[in-house]
């Protein structure tokens, strides 16, 4: 048996929002001369514009980078930048399988974060060797020492080695480079034996065919090998393998305890899962790596094109889409109100915002989206039962014998002080308290069951402002439990508004309904006649709200000068009115389709 | 027939809610800018020599901020170059605090008939607010210098402290002084100007207390004998605008000075907004056009629409009919959306007045259809 060259260190960053990771990620590419200054463009880890507009990671990027270090030997460095928020969690997972270590930063005007904690659990889960690194030393309000000891208390991890830095400033990179040569340990693994792989990642390239991101374990594979994976028998042939540096760079072979790409020509996405192991054709590993946990969607919306004709470009879409996000999926659908589209499951509300916000960007299309929604079970009362995450596709009441809701198990991590404000949210949000347990004197493990159809809606933004951003909050899906819920519909100008309906829970309806009315009164533009909005559950009106009819939307004067620009006035407004649907006789902006997200004003 | 427009862009100071093209504090340039004036009119003379013009106007900035003599020769060489219908109307806008009695008789010897006087409001601070030079008393002044003219005033709703009380103070404050005329209409706060501010801050009344302002004006104004001829302006029988009523109506004029625009031959021309490229072209003997839209036939017919919709009378069908066919068949479903905003009456249609200020939100409607259409 063969070692993997012992001068590897696979590692990723773990960090809170805004503590630095990819100007740190930045930092150590610089230094380590992957790129030059010049050609350095800010965050080069996050190549989509919106993970550099919104300063989050959405895809985990890996990158190539060699270090001389101060023993005199070159290290080869593979670092795999990750996600930081929850809904991604599957995406941290999988780049954690690919590493030995994980570098901590901590922002040091700040102290630990919450979310940071919940990655830093799924490192040590992953056995990961932690490296603990002190960011943002240049700033006034900078305390590294109490933040070391807050690490330590926290954590448990030793900090007093840990790198004091300014990824900004550039103050102390090295040392960082230092450390993940001392602490993170090279790969474990065989290069003599049968080849095992595996696919953190992919995404398809059109001259390439589907690219493979992969954490070689065992074994090597170079160019002209036959390769297979575990969940099907297909044979590919490797026309190219390579690393990230951080763009594509072919090499001649990647090896144990590696990380690079494989192109194969695979033609079809649907042949090769993330999370499936690569072998060798010709002489298979007998069995394949474990994987990941198979995330299961558990937030739906509908998504429409706001041009009805834009249906095939909204398909094609969601296919490129899935083909680098496997936890995307979909499958036509109708509306009364929206025409054809798509019902989509995402992993979370903000995975579902990203995907919205990427087809109009990236495939330059305009859409309409519907409040999120759970998957329910429906008791019919002939015996059968039904699973329904739409809200519109709900059977008749009479027909309904009783209703199941999906019942996660939630656990937040808190310090004590804001113990009571997540406890009152909880009670609001229909929750069961379980359990507490003081972690240490700083943090407390709440563990709740909740209705997942509460969380959907505003549970994290709840939490996260009622503590600060300092509450963790994190939830499996614990099983099903019969609740009494109601299908509750909008009616704009006495019609029932399909894409506006949601499904809640009796001792909810009142209120969801009466925030619902409020918001869409808002967000509906006044019109030439008076139109009652209404919340009605199975027929019975339990709201009301009227959007007053417009009075004044004149231009006082237009003499002879005024006559083309008044003129451009109105194409700009029916330019306006194009992102308008028609709804019986009333004009609805498409964003009036998540108004209904926002049912809380805390 | 025609209009001729005059563009004057001097102002003793800037009103607060003013966005025009108007030059406080450049006396100065007032001799130089009249010379290209009349030159402008010159470099036309050929191309609208057999153009019949039925009405001037003197618009500005303030016309009557300006020696008048420039006016009085303004008029000559109009009399000179163009022929004028045997009973023109000629206009001047004039604001209160520039105006003498000798000005008002050379201005008759120009011709002038009719006068615009900018009043907007009778409240002295609400006039300071908008940074306008007179107070009430300076109004009261003109009108009497106008006493038997055919005037009008204007009156402004929607000024920061407004109430309904002072609206009727100054329409009352315009009738009594003899107005024939008079434009009540909203304040337009145009980014960029110092009220936008106030707007900015919730200072202004809201769209709906202008609104109800408006209805109740309009009411007050009938009683006085003011009848509504147009979203915004109201007369007495025979008192209408006959230069603005081109407009509406989308006949043709031909507009000199600053920022003017002309409309001839389903062309609309837009003079240069800035003083000294409009000297330079004026003096080498070009046009100082810088913007030329040629109207084509579905805009034209938009525009119809909607200009003649603005009027009381509203839109003349047969009118409509002779240039682009039948308005009923082409705007069969837009009319079907907005038949319940519109009457008709004879051979026009008209929206009915409870429905005039949400002028837009109708006319909106056959914008769509209309390319669709195309």
């Amino acid at each position: 048996m063969a070692k993997p060259n012992k001068f590897i260190r696979n590692f990723c960053i773990i960090a809170h929002i805004d503590h630095g990771k990819s100007t740190l990620a930045d930092r150590l590419m610089e230094l380590t001369g992957q790129v030059s200054k010049r050609d350095m463009e800010e965050q080069l880890l996050d190549s989509m514009d919106i993970e550099r507009e919104r300063g989050i990671t959405i895809k985990l990027t890996p990158v190539r980078m060699y270090y001389q270090a101060k023993d005199g030997n070159e290290y080869l460095f593979n670092l795999i930048d990750t996600p930081g928020h929850v809904d991604f969690t599957y995406e941290v997972s999988r780049s954690l399988a690919a590493c030995e270590g994980a570098i901590l930063v901590v922002d040091s005007t700040q102290g630990v974060e919450a979310q940071t904690l919940a990655n830093l659990y799924l490192a040590l889960d992953n056995n990961l060797e932690i490296v603990p690194v002190i960011n943002k030393i240049d700033l006034p309000s900078a305390d590294p020492e109490s933040c070391k000891r807050e690490i330590e208390d926290v954590i448990g991890l030793d900090a007093s080695e840990a790198p004091c830095v300014s990824a900004k400033e550039g103050i102390n990179i090295r040392d960082v480079l230092e450390a993940v040569v001392a602490i993170v340990p090279p790969p474990s693994g065989d290069t003599d034996a049968p080849l095992k792989a595996l696919i953190f990642d992919s995404y398809y390239d059109n001259y390439k065919g589907v690219i493979l991101f992969v954490r070689v374990k065992d074994g090597s594979v170079k160019v002209g090998d036959k390769i297979k994976t575990f969940l099907s028998d297909t044979v590919y042939d490797v026309v190219e393998v390579g690393a990230f540096s951080p763009k594509l760079q072919p090499k001649a072979e990647l090896a144990a305890g590696e990380v690079g790409y494989i192109a194969a020509s695979i033609k079809s996405i649907l042949d090769v899962a993330v999370g499936d192991t690569v072998t060798n054709a010709n002489n298979p590993a007998k069995e394949p790596l474990p994987g990941y946990k198979k995330v299961q969607p558990v937030v739906f919306c509908g998504i429409y094109p706001l041009d009805g004709s834009k249906f095939n470009d909204l398909k094609e879409a969601l296919l490129k889409l899935q083909l680098n996000d496997a936890s995307l999926i979909f499958e036509p659908d109708t509306s009364t109100a929206l025409g054809f589209g798509f019902r989509c499951g995402f992993l979370g509300l903000l995975h579902m915002e990203i995907i919205q916000e990427r087809i109009e960007r990236e495939f330059n299309l305009d859409i309409i989206t519907t409040a999120p929604s759970v998957s329910y079970k429906v008791h019919k009362t002939d015996g059968t039962v039904l699973s329904v995450d739409n809200p519109s596709h709900l059977p008749p009441l009479s027909d309904i014998d009783f209703m199941e809701e999906p019942i996660v198990k939630a656990e937040i991590f808190t310090p004590p002080d804001y113990l009571g404000p997540i406890m009152d949210l909880c009670q609001d949000k229909r929750g069961v308290f379980k359990n507490m347990t003081y972690l240490d004197e700083h943090r407390v493990k709440l563990d709740y069951l909740l209705p997942l159809n509460e969380i959907v809606y505003d549970f994290f933004d709840s939490l996260k402002s009622r503590t600060k951003g300092y509450a963790s909050f994190d939830y499996e899906i614990a099983g099903y439990e019969a609740a009494k819920l109601v299908k509750l519909d909008i009616m704009l100008n006495g019609e029932i508004c399909d894409a506006l309906s949601v499904i809640v829970h009796e001792t909810r309806a009142y209120e969801r309904g009466r925030t619902l009315c409020e918001n869409l009164k808002e967000a509906i533009p006044r019109q030439l006649f008076e139109i009652p909005v209404q919340a009605a559950i199975g027929g019975k009106i339990i709201a009301r709200e009227t959007v007053k009819a417009v009075r004044k939307d004149v231009l006082a004067k237009c003499y002879g000068g005024d006559i083309t620009r008044k003129r451009k006035l109105l194409e700009k407004q029916k330019e306006g009115k194009k992102r308008m649907r028609q709804i019986g006789t009333v004009q609805v902006p498409s964003e009036v389709f998540m108004e209904i997200l926002k049912t809380n004003k805390d | 027939m025609a209009g001729i427009y005059i563009h004057i862009p001097f102002c003793k100071q800037k009103c607060s809610y003013c966005d025009f093209c108007s030059f406080p504090n450049k006396s100065g340039y007032e001799e130089a800018y009249m010379a290209c004036l009349y030159k402008e009119m010159e470099l036309r003379k050929d191309e609208l020599k057999d153009k019949v013009f039925d009405t001037v106007y003197f618009g500005g900035g303030t016309p009557s901020v300006i020696d008048p003599k420039y006016i009085y020769g303004a008029m000559k060489q109009v009399k000179t170059l163009f022929s004028l219908s045997k009973n023109p109307e000629i206009t001047i806008e004039m604001n209160p605090g520039t105006v003498t009695e000798e000005k008002i008789a050379l201005y008759k010897r120009a011709g002038i008939n009719r006068f615009s006087v900018g009043l907007q409001t009778a409240i002295d601070s609400q006039l300071a607010d908008l940074n306008r030079i007179y107070t009430a008393r300076d109004f009261a002044h003109v009108a009497t210098l106008l006493k038997g003219e055919n005037f009008n005033a204007d009156v402004m709703l929607g000024l920061k402290g407004q109430t309904m009380e002072d609206i009727k103070k100054t329409i009352d404050f315009a009738v009594l002084g003899g107005a024939s005329h008079i434009s009540m209409y909203a304040l337009t706060v145009e980014d960029g100007t110092p009220i936008y501010t106030d707007y900015l801050n919730g200072e202004l009344p809201d769209e709906d207390t202008v609104a109800n302002w408006y209805e109740e004006g309009r009411s007050y104004l009938e009683e006085k004998g003011f009848h509504r001829y147009e979203i915004s302006n109201f007369a007495k029988t025979g008192r209408e605008s006959r230069h603005n009523r081109n407009y509406w109506e989308r006949g043709e004029y031909v507009g000199f000075g600053l920022s003017a625009s002309s409309f001839m031959h389903e062309r609309r021309l837009t003079n240069t907004f800035d003083q000294d490229e409009y000297m330079k072209c004026v003096l080498s003997g070009f046009l100082p056009v810088v913007d030329c839209e040629e109207v084509d036939e579905p805009t034209a017919r938009f525009e119809s629409i909607m200009l003649g919709l603005r009027t009381a009378k509203g839109l003349d069908l047969s009118a409509f009919e002779k240039k682009y066919g039948s308005f009923f068949d082409r705007y069969a479903s837009a009319y079907e959306r907005t038949k319940d905003y519109m009457t008709v009456e004879g051979n026009y249609l008209k929206i009915k007045d409870e429905y005039l200020y949400v002028q837009n939100s109708i006319v909106i409607e056959y914008m769509e259809e209309e390319k669709k259409g195309d």
